[in-house]
């Protein structure tokens, strides 16, 4: 009955999500079969899709449906979620015991859950379809907890410098390759554009401050023992945090962008009002669905390195989880491996801007020539590199702590000293489990 | 009523004893009768906001999170979340300024604006005020996210109405982020709040209006009174009833203002000037996942709104004794 209740709710809740295939019980049908996985007639497998500054994946997910009944007999019902409330949703199911049998979990979350054993171990399905040694190593680390697997790779994504390639050119500069020709190139800009955002600094992105961070030589938490310390206040960090904020001080970003997320930076770019802006690998295909017109205006580079080089940018990513409540694990295993392997691993990730999970797929969008692809490969091969792999990072994150620290900076409330000290004695505190 | 049944009652008992006994168990009867008429409401209700309540007070004294929900194990630790929460700079130095003072603010402006419109409304002919309480109620209607989502667009730094008013009359040189102020920020939420809150005040306040007698009206003007006077002395009194479920009800809902500042640009907790008890206990429970400390904070919320209310309704008693 509460259960019952629950699902009900959750379902007026969540009008906007899309069902592809509309089962009334869910999982509750398959109650106590356990056939095998091709063989699942009338089961139906509910999963959680999540949905954000990527195109639009309806029509992707209506092909798989399509094609995971026909391998298991199966019906697949997918549900699509806002990042922003998926965590709220995932915690609220895990306490009603109505989580979803699948879930595409954020590489950050995927060892939160796995800690609160909401979360089914995949190792032993893994070593049985033999991809053990063919998955993306930093995705395998990102979802590993205690030893066991918890979180199956399915794709990657990584932040480079996007820029309106129709603004550079009137403003007569090319693609920057130093701090001090990005400096250099976002005057010209404003020079030539003084209604237009040279570079968005945006305040509520948290994403977009790491790569100054260690591009600066700093870090952002170090593991010494069991202890985690935050690195956002040493001096090479508060160098990068003073070039990125100095940026906005100059004038050279919008006073809108200290509140701004990443969803108002792809706005704001799609609309052509952006000089450049730090955007994932996914956005290009959302800037073109967001605006027609922006088709071919925009490209990218590796975010450039202090003297030359690249600054690193956040490995991002998620995994497909199963959890504890899937009552066929064998099919929900077999949903996995069909999205993360083969055929479909490809489709998903040239339709969405993704680099597959799994090795030899991987290494295939690598090669790829395509500009709006290959500077994004590069910064992935090149310049890649992880946040604290902490089960606490989401508390950092929930708590807006690195956010925090760049709205006082940007606002003018607090200089870059003080605003990175605060923000590195709450991060340090939160990633050692506490409040 | 009371003198009727001060003079019935000895009148029954006079009677007979064996009528007393009739009487008695007829009164039991008829006593618990409405209690069993209202049983099925009150169970219902017991069920839907008792329990509930007593959940969150139950929460309130344990380390309660995700894997206390996934293993269900009770980790009681007394009153140590009610500790934290009162010992935190964080409560006394910015979240309970932000939401007792707002609410003030708030519950004041409502009040006097909505009362402002009724009496327009009182003043107005019947197709007037048909026309003007439908315009009113279209803001009554509108969903609080929508409403908000409105008043950031309007004050957005680069693309607000209001930002390209004040640029073009030459008021403001450069573009201002009014959502990185404490001031500005809490300035727009009470301007999204009043706008939104007035129409239910004005709504009531009318009806109590359309109440008090002509006569009394006419009276005062008549020994010349004027109309601040007679606003004042006649029909402020002859409201107090209304006016106390009024600024009550204003008070409960400005107090726990959520949505109106979580929407905000920067209001999620990312600028932590303008946490209010709402946003701070969701913020607390849902992204620390610490559902203990966050329902403590809900608690002493209620707590809150409870001697609010109690006290005023009090004051109000005590005058209409007088």
């Amino acid at each position: 009955m509460r259960r019952h209740t629950f699902r009900m709710a959750t379902a007026v809740a969540t009008t906007a999500a899309v069902t592809l295939a509309v089962s009334a019980c869910g999982s509750d049908d398959g109650g106590g079969s356990t056939g095998g996985a091709t063989d699942a007639e009338g089961q139906t497998l509910d999963v959680w899709i999540m949905q954000g500054t990527n195109p639009s994946a309806d029509a992707f997910f209506e092909e798989v449906g399509t094609a995971f009944t026909e391998q298991t007999g199966a019906e697949l019902n997918v549900e699509f979620v806002e990042w922003g409330d998926a965590h709220d949703r995932f915690v609220t199911s895990i306490a009603g015991g109505t989580t979803p049998d699948v879930a595409e979990t954020g590489t950050t979350w995927t060892p939160e859950f796995a800690d609160a054993g909401a979360l089914a171990p995949l190792g032993d399905h893994v070593a049985e379809a033999g991809l053990d040694g063919d998955l993306v190593e930093g995705l395998v680390e990102a979802g590993t907890y205690d030893g066991e697997l918890y979180g199956m790779p399915w794709y990657a994504g990584v932040r480079s410098l996007v820029y309106n390639t129709e603004i550079f050119e009137q403003a007569g500069v090319e693609p920057p390759t130093t701090w001090d020709e990005l400096e250099a190139a976002a005057q010209a800009i404003k020079a030539e554009f003084p209604d237009k955002i040279a570079v968005a600094v945006p305040g509520d992105a948290e994403f977009t401050v790491y790569p100054w961070v260690w591009g600066a030589g700093g870090d952002v938490a170090t593991l010494e023992g069991d202890t985690w310390t935050s690195q956002l206040d040493s001096p090479a960090a508060q160098e990068g945090l003073s070039f990125w904020t100095g940026l906005a001080e100059q004038g050279l970003s919008s006073a809108g962008a200290t509140t701004w997320r990443e969803t108002d930076v792809l706005d704001a770019f799609a609309l052509g009002d952006v000089g450049m802006a730090i955007m994932g690998s996914w956005t290009p295909g959302a800037i073109v669905e967001a605006n027609a017109d922006m088709e071919g205006k925009f490209a990218a580079v590796p975010i450039p390195g202090q003297d030359g080089g690249i600054s690193p940018s956040v490995l991002g990513g998620s995994h497909l989880s199963m959890f504890e409540t899937a009552e066929n694990k064998d099919l929900a295993f077999a949903f996995i491996e069909m999205m993360t392997t083969g055929e479909l691993a490809t489709k998903w990730g040239e339709q969405a801007g993704y680099f597959p999970g799994q090795k030899s797929l991987l290494d295939k969008t690598l090669a790829s020539t395509d500009p709006l692809v290959a500077p994004f490969a590069e910064q992935f091969v090149d310049g890649g590199a992880s946040v604290p792999v902490s089960p606490h990072f989401g508390a950092v994150q929930a708590k807006g702590t690195t956010s925090t620290m760049m709205q006082s900076i940007l606002s003018g409330d607090a200089d870059v000293a003080a605003a990175s000290s605060a923000a590195a004695e709450e991060m340090t505190s939160l990633l050692n489990g506490g409040s | 009523m009371t003198s009727t049944t001060r003079v019935s009652a000895p009148a029954g008992r006079g009677n007979a004893p064996a009528g007393a006994d009739r009487v008695r168990g007829r009164s039991l009867v008829a006593r618990s009768r409405p209690w069993l008429l209202l049983a099925p409401a009150l169970v219902v209700l017991a069920v839907l906001m008792l329990w509930p309540l007593i959940r969150v007070l139950l929460f309130s004294l344990q380390d309660y999170g995700l894997p206390q929900i996934v293993s269900g194990e009770t980790v009681w630790i007394g009153l140590d979340n009610y500790t934290e929460v009162l010992t935190s700079a964080q409560l006394w130095q910015v979240v309970l300024p932000n939401t007792v003072g707002f609410s003030v603010l708030a519950v004041s402006c409502t009040v006097a604006f909505g009362t402002a419109v009724a009496v327009l409304l009182a003043s107005l002919g019947t197709v007037w005020r048909t026309i003007v309480s439908s315009a009113i109620m279209a803001a009554w209607a509108m969903p609080a996210v929508t409403g908000t989502y409105v008043w950031v667009w309007i004050f957005d730094a680069d693309r607000g109405v209001f930002n390209h008013v004040l640029q073009s009359l030459g008021l403001q040189d450069q573009a201002v982020n009014w959502f990185t102020d404490r001031w500005s920020f809490y300035a727009i939420v009470l301007i999204n709040i009043v706008h939104h809150g007035f129409p239910f005040v004005a709504v009531t306040v009318l009806a109590g209006l359309l109440g008090v007698p002509k006569e009394l009206l006419e009276a005062a003007e008549v020994d010349g009174a004027g109309a601040w006077r007679r606003f004042f002395s006649i029909i402020v009194p002859q409201l107090r009833q209304v006016f106390a479920v009024v600024i009550i009800l204003s008070t409960i809902w400005d107090f726990k203002v959520f949505a109106q500042v979580f929407l905000m640009p920067g209001g999620a907790g990312t600028n932590r000037e303008v946490l209010n008890l709402g946003v701070w206990s969701y913020v607390e429970s849902f992204g620390q996942n610490r559902y203990g400390f966050g329902s403590a904070i809900a608690v002493l919320l209620t707590l809150m709104l409870l001697v609010v209310t109690v006290v005023y309704v009090r004051t109000i008693l005590k005058e209409d004794e007088l």
